[in-house]
C-alpha cells in the first residue's frame, strides 16, 4: 500500500547487526526515538560524569598539576555544557517521548518524522561539540574544545579574546541541538492536544503528562531566546557585528540578560519532568491517588510562568540598582510557592499511604528532601545582599548541584527503576538497586553538602587550584571523595541496566500495580502501542479496569 | 483505519536523520572548510526533497499486524478490605462550604463592628474621634512619626483616606480567612471565630507591628485592641453563618443515592460518620 | 450494595480534538516570536547607541509600498485557501499567484533597500550597532518571508499542475496561518525600525 518510499526493509535482508542498524536509523516509533534519546543521553551522562571525576582530582588536594589549567578550562566549559544540552534536555525528551502516547492512549506522536529529525539534530549537535577535541590541533593538544564557561559571558565570547574556532563549536552545537529541541516540544505539545484517546479530557490527563506540556511551553519561550543570542553571538563572531561588543557601544549585560532569560527557565524545563516523574512514582508506591491533582496542575502552570519572571536573580552582581534587584529577589521568592504546595501534596500523598520501599521509590523519598533542601539554599540565594556575598563561590555550586543530581538525578534514577520493566520486560535487580541508592546517597551528601562549606569560606567556582593556607583542603578532600562513591554507584546502575536486560525477572505488563494507561499493555509495548485505542472514564483509567465494583469515575 | 488486524503506522524513513546530518554538515563547514557546508547543503536539499515525496501526497505508512490486546490487567488486591460503613467507601469532603462572596460580607460587617470599640477607645483617652483612625493611617505615613498625639487627635484628609483604604483592604481580606476557615471549625464557631481567631491574630500583629507600623506599634494599646478584634470576630462570624452553605464539586460527584437523600447517613454525617478515609 | 443505582455519567459523545497541523504551526509561531522578540529588544535597547553614523535618520526612508505589499499578501492567501475549500482549485491558484507576486514585490523592495544602504551609504553589519542590528533584524524577517514564498510558490506549481485538491484545504491553512504570522510581524519590525528607531 505505502509507496513511494526509497527505503523499504528488504525481508530477503538477513536479521544481522546491519537489519538493526537501519531499523534504528530509519525508525519513526516514539519508543525507539525516546530510547535513542535516553541512551545517548546516558553515553554523554558518562563522558560529563568522567569530565566532573578529573575536575574532582585536581581538587582533592591544594596546589595540584593533575591536568593543566587550559584542560580545567575546557573541563568545566564542556561539563556545563554537556550535563545541561546533552544530557538533560534528551533524557527528559527521551521519557517524555517514550511514556506521553502510551500515557494518553495514542499509536505514535503527533508528527513522527519530526520527531526523528528532532533526535538526530540534537544527537549531531552533541558529536559537534565533542569534535572540537579532536579538531584544530587535535587530540595531543587537547583540540579547540570550548573553554568559556558554559554561559559564555561576553566579551570573553569576541573574537578578540577567543580566536580560532572553540567558542563556534559552543555555539553551533547548541544552536542545532536546540533546533531539535524545539521540534521535540513542538511534537509533546501537538501530540497532547490533538491525539488524546476518547475520554482523555485534559482534566483527566497523567500528571506526567500536563507537565510536559508546561515543560514544552516553556521551551517554546526559552530555547528561542538563546537561539536568537546565538545566532547574534554568530553574527559578531563571523559577520563582525557588535552586538556584544563593548568597544563599539554594545553591551556585554544585554548578553546576560539573554543568556539568562533562557537559562533559569532551563532549570525549570530540567526540573518540571523530575516532579513529573514522582508525580507518577510517588502516589503508585503509597497505594493513593496523588493529593490535590487540580492544584498539582495549577502549581505546574504557575511554575511555568513565574519562571519567565526571575532570570535576573543571576545577575545581582552585575549591579542593577535597587528596582531590579528587589524585582527579582521578591519574583525568586514568590516562585517557591507554587514548588510548596508541589512538596506538600507529595507529603499529603504519601501520608496515611501503603508505602512500598521499592528502589523507585527510595529515590523518590531521597528527591523529596534533597530538593527541599535545595530549595531553601535557593530562598538564601534569591535575597539579593546575601547573593552578592556568594554569587560565584562554591555555595552556588553546592545549590545547583543539589537541584540537578539531588533532585533531577535522583528522580531520573527513580524513573528508570519504575519505567524499565515497562520498556525491556524485564525487572531491574532491586539488590543492586539498594547498592546503587545507597552508595549514591552517601557520596552525594558527602559532595554536596559539604561542597558548601568552602564556598561559604570564600572559594570561588572555576577555580584551578588553591593554596594549602586556605582552610579549604580538608573540605575539598571530602567532596572529591564523595564524588567517587557516585562514581561507583553509576557503574552498579549501569552494571544492573545491562545485566537485568538479559537476567532480569519477567516484568508482565503491570509489575507495580498501576494505574495509568501504559502499564494495560505487554512489557515491551508492541509497535502499535495498543491494539483497540482504550477509552477512559477518569483519571486512574486502570484502577477503573480492576476495580469495576468501585471505580474512581464515579468520584471525579 | 483499521482492518481486520492490521493497524496503520507511519513506515520508517531515513530522510528525517538524512536532513539532520545535513543541517549539522552545513554548521559544521563553518568551523572546518566551506566544502563540508556545501555538501551539508547538498544533502539537506536532497533530504527535503525526500521527505516532502514521503508525505505527499499521501503519508507513506505500512499495516502492522496486530495481536488482541494481551490481558485484562488484574491487581495484586483484587478485593479491597472493605470497612463495616456502608456502600459508600471513601468520603468526599468537604462537601458543602460557603460562597466567598458571603466571606467579603462578613468581613465588610466585622469592619464596621469593629469601629465602634475603636472609636470609644479614642474618645475616652484622647477625646477624639479620630485618633484611632490616625495612628492606622500613620502606616502610610512616615512624616507622622514625629507628631504629637495632638497631631493625631485631629481630622485630616489624607489620614482619614488611608485608614478607610487600609481598613477595607484588611476587613475584606480577613473575611475572606473566615469564610474559607469556618467551615474547618464545626464546632464551637462563636470561641474559634470569636475569640480564639482574633487572639491569634492580635498575637501574630503584636509580634509583626514593630516592621510593618512602627508608629502604630509604639502608641497601640493592645487592651483596647483585643476587644475591637473580638467584636470583628464575633460580627463577621455571625454574618458569615447566617449565609447558607453551597455544595462543593465533591458533592456533585457523589453517587445519585446520595445526593438524592436515599442513603442519608453516609458521607455528610460529619460527626459519627465512618472513618472510611484512612 | 444497594448504590447499584445507576450514576448518570455522560456517554462520551463526540470526541473531537484540534488539528494537529494547526496546533504545531502555533507552536512553531509561539517560538519564532520569542526569537523575534529578542531581535526587537535588542534593536529597541541599541537605539542610538552606535558610536558613528550613519544613523537611522540619515539613511532610511519608509518603505510604504512594499509594506502595503506585503499586508495585502494576506488578503490574498486568505482568499486562496476560501477557494480551495470550496474547490475551486484555479481560482485558489490565482490568489496564491497574486500572494507570490505581493511577496516577491516586498522581498525585492528589501533587496533594493538594502543595495542602496551598502552601495551609497556605505552602511553593513560592521559599521556600527545601527547596522549590526538593522540587518539582523531585517534579514531575519526577510529570511522568514523567503521561506513562506518557497512554500506558496510550490503549491502554486502544484496547484498549477493540477495536483491539489478540497483535501489539500487544511495544509494550505496551515501555510497561511505562516504567512499571517511573518506579516504581523512585519507590523512590529517597521514599527521599531521605521517609526521609533527613526
Amino acid at each position: 500500500m505505502a509507496t513511494q518510499t526509497q527505503v523499504t526493509v528488504n525481508p530477503a535482508l538477513e536479521r544481522g547487526w546491519l537489519y538493526h542498524v537501519q531499523d534504528w536509523v530509519t525508525t519513526v516509533d516514539h519508543k525507539k526515538i525516546g530510547l535513542m534519546y535516553i541512551a545517548y543521553a546516558l553515553i554523554f551522562l558518562v563522558i560529563a560524569g568522567v569530565e566532573a571525576i578529573l575536575m574532582r582530582i585536581q581538587l582533592l588536594v591544594p596546589n595540584n598539576n593533575f591536568v593543566s589549567p587550559e584542560v580545567f578550562n575546557r573541563l568545566f566549559t564542556m561539563h556545563g555544557t554537556t550535563m545541561v544540552f546533552f544530557v538533560g534536555m534528551p533524557i527528559l525528551f527521551g521519557f517524555g517521548n517514550y511514556l506521553v502516547p502510551l500515557m494518553i492512549g495514542a499509536r505514535d506522536m503527533a508528527f513522527p518524522r519530526l520527531n526523528a529529525f528532532s533526535f538526530w539534530v540534537s544527537a549531531f549537535g552533541g558529536l559537534l561539540l565533542y569534535f572540537s577535541y579532536f579538531a584544530g590541533s587535535g587530540l595531543y593538544g587537547a583540540g579547540t574544545a570550548p573553554d568559556v564557561g558554559w554561559f559564555a559571558y561576553a566579551p570573553l565570547t569576541a573574537r578578540v579574546f577567543s580566536p580560532g574556532h572553540s567558542t563556534d563549536y559552543w555555539t553551533l552545537s547548541i544552536l542545532i541541538s536546540g533546533i531539535g529541541n524545539i521540534g521535540t516540544a513542538l511534537n509533546i505539545v501537538a501530540t497532547t492536544l490533538c491525539m488524546r484517546c476518547p475520554g482523555m479530557k485534559l482534566s483527566r490527563m497523567p500528571l506526567l503528562v500536563w507537565l510536559y506540556l508546561v515543560v514544552s511551553g516553556l521551551v517554546f519561550v526559552t530555547i528561542s531566546p538563546l537561539t536568537a543570542a546565538q545566532i547574534m553571538l554568530l553574527i559578531d563572531r563571523y559577520l563582525g557585528g557588535h552586538f556584544f561588543d563593548t568597544q563599539a557601544g554594545g553591551s556585554a549585560v544585554l548578553w546576560m540578560h539573554f543568556f539568562w532569560i533562557f537559562g533559569h527557565p532551563e532549570v525549570y524545563i530540567l526540573v518540571l519532568p523530575a516532579f513529573a516523574f514522582a508525580n507518577e512514582i510517588i502516589p503508585v508506591f503509597s497505594r493513593k491517588a496523588v493529593f490535590g491533582y487540580p492544584a498539582m496542575v495549577a502549581a505546574s502552570i504557575g511554575i511555568g510562568f513565574i519562571s519567565l519572571s526571575v532570570w535576573a536573580h543571576h545577575m545581582f552582581t552585575v549591579g542593577m540598582g535597587p528596582g531590579p534587584n528587589a524585582f527579582f529577589t521578591f519574583s525568586t521568592m514568590v516562585i517557591s510557592v507554587p514548588t510548596g504546595i508541589k512538596i506538600f501534596n507529595w507529603l499529603a500523598t504519601l501520608w496515611g499511604g501503603n508505602i512500598h520501599f521499592t528502589t523507585a521509590m527510595k529515590f523518590a523519598i531521597g528527591f523529596l528532601f534533597q530538593f527541599l533542601v535545595a530549595g531553601l539554599t535557593g530562598i538564601m540565594l534569591s535575597v539579593s545582599p546575601f547573593d552578592w556575598q556568594l554569587a560565584g563561590s562554591y555555595f552556588l555550586v553546592a545549590h545547583f548541584h543539589y537541584v540537578l543530581v539531588g533532585a533531577i538525578l535522583f528522580m531520573i534514577f527513580s524513573a528508570f527503576y519504575y519505567w524499565y520493566p515497562k520498556i525491556t520486560g524485564r525487572m531491574l535487580s532491586e539488590k543492586l538497586g539498594s547498592w546503587h541508592f545507597w552508595l549514591f546517597l552517601i557520596g552525594f551528601h558527602l559532595t554536596f553538602d559539604f561542597m558548601h562549606i568552602p564556598g561559604i569560606l570564600g572559594m570561588p567556582r572555576r577555580i584551578y587550584t588553591y593554596e594549602a593556607d586556605r582552610g579549604w583542603a580538608i573540605w575539598n578532600m571530602i567532596v572529591s571523595s564523595g564524588a567517587f562513591f557516585q562514581a561507583v554507584a553509576t557503574l552498579i546502575f549501569v552494571w544492573n541496566l545491562v545485566a537485568s536486560y538479559f537476567k532480569g525477572e519477567k516484568a508482565g505488563p503491570d509489575p507495580w500495580d498501576a494505574w495509568t494507561l501504559e502499564w494495560s499493555t505487554s512489557s515491551p509495548p508492541p509497535s502499535y502501542n495498543f491494539a483497540t485505542i482504550p477509552t477512559v472514564e477518569s483519571r486512574r483509567p486502570l484502577w477503573d479496569r480492576k476495580h469495576p465494583e468501585e471505580p474512581d469515575a464515579h468520584y471525579e | 483505519m483499521e482492518r481486520e488486524n492490521k493497524i496503520h503506522m507511519p513506515l520508517p524513513t531515513a530522510w528525517p536523520m538524512a536532513l539532520a546530518l545535513g543541517v549539522a554538515l552545513l554548521v559544521t563547514g563553518m568551523v572546518t572548510s566551506p566544502g563540508v557546508s556545501l555538501l551539508g547543503l547538498l544533502l539537506m536539499l536532497l533530504s527535503a526533497i525526500g521527505w516532502f515525496r514521503n508525505v505527499l501526497p499521501v503519508e507513506a505508512h505500512e499495516y502492522v499486524e496486530a495481536e488482541p490486546d494481551p490481558m485484562q490487567v488484574p491487581s495484586f488486591r483484587s478485593s479491597i478490605e472493605y470497612l463495616p460503613a456502608g456502600p459508600m467507601h471513601r468520603k468526599m469532603i468537604p462537601v458543602e462550604t460557603f460562597q466567598f462572596t458571603t466571606g467579603l460580607r462578613g468581613g465588610i460587617a466585622g469592619g464596621i463592628a469593629m469601629i465602634v470599640p475603636a472609636t470609644i477607645f479614642s474618645l475616652l483617652k484622647y477625646h477624639s474621634l479620630w485618633y484611632a483612625m490616625n495612628l492606622m493611617a500613620a502606616g502610610g505615613f512616615v512624616s507622622w512619626a514625629e507628631q504629637s498625639d495632638q497631631f493625631l487627635a485631629q481630622f485630616h484628609i489624607e489620614g482619614f483616606l488611608a485608614a478607610l483604604a487600609i481598613h477595607t483592604v484588611s476587613s475584606l481580606l480577613v473575611g475572606l480567612l473566615y469564610g474559607a476557615m469556618l467551615p474547618m471549625f464545626p464546632r464551637w464557631p462563636i470561641l474559634t471565630a470569636g475569640f480564639i481567631a482574633p487572639l491569634l491574630w492580635t498575637g501574630l500583629l503584636s509580634s509583626v507591628l514593630g516592621i510593618v507600623s512602627p508608629i502604630l506599634n509604639a502608641r497601640i494599646d493592645w487592651w483596647w485592641f483585643v476587644p475591637s478584634q473580638i467584636a470583628f470576630g464575633l460580627v463577621a462570624g455571625f454574618v458569615v453563618n447566617l449565609h447558607a452553605k453551597v455544595r462543593t464539586s465533591q458533592f456533585q460527584a457523589l453517587p445519585f443515592a446520595v445526593r438524592a437523600g436515599i442513603h442519608a447517613n453516609e458521607p455528610l454525617d460529619e460527626a459519627g460518620g465512618p472513618e472510611s478515609l484512612k | 450494595m444497594s448504590t447499584a443505582v445507576a450514576i448518570p455519567h455522560q456517554p462520551i459523545e463526540e470526541w473531537k480534538l484540534p488539528s494537529r497541523g494547526i496546533v504545531g504551526m502555533a507552536c512553531l509561531i509561539i517560538a519564532e516570536s520569542a526569537i523575534f522578540i529578542i531581535f526587537v529588544v535588542a534593536y529597541l535597547f541599541y537605539i542610538g547607541k552606535s558610536l558613528t553614523g550613519p544613523t537611522p535618520r540619515e539613511v532610511l526612508e519608509i518603505p510604504w509600498f512594499a509594506t502595503v505589499c506585503l499586508l495585502s499578501s494576506s488578503i490574498t492567501v486568505h482568499f486562496a485557501v476560501q477557494s480551495l475549500r470550496s474547490a475551486k482549485v484555479n481560482l485558489c491558484a490565482a490568489w496564491l499567484a497574486a500572494t507570490v507576486l505581493l511577496g516577491g514585490i516586498f522581498i525585492a523592495a528589501t533587496a533594493m533597500e538594502w543595495y542602496d544602504l551598502i552601495y551609497h551609504y556605505g552602511l553593513t553589519v560592521r559599521t556600527n550597532l545601527f547596522g549590526t542590528t538593522f540587518y539582523s533584524l531585517v534579514g531575519l524577517h526577510a529570511s522568514h518571508v523567503i521561506v513562506g514564498l518557497l512554500m506558496l510558490g510550490l503549491t502554486l506549481i502544484f496547484a498549477l499542475m493540477g495536483k491539489v485538491n478540497q483535501h489539500h484545504a487544511e495544509r494550505l491553512e496551515v501555510i497561511s496561518i505562516y504567512w499571517h504570522f511573518v506579516d504581523a510581524v512585519w507590523v512590529v519590525v517597521f514599527t521599531v525600525v521605521y517609526i521609533v528607531g527613526r
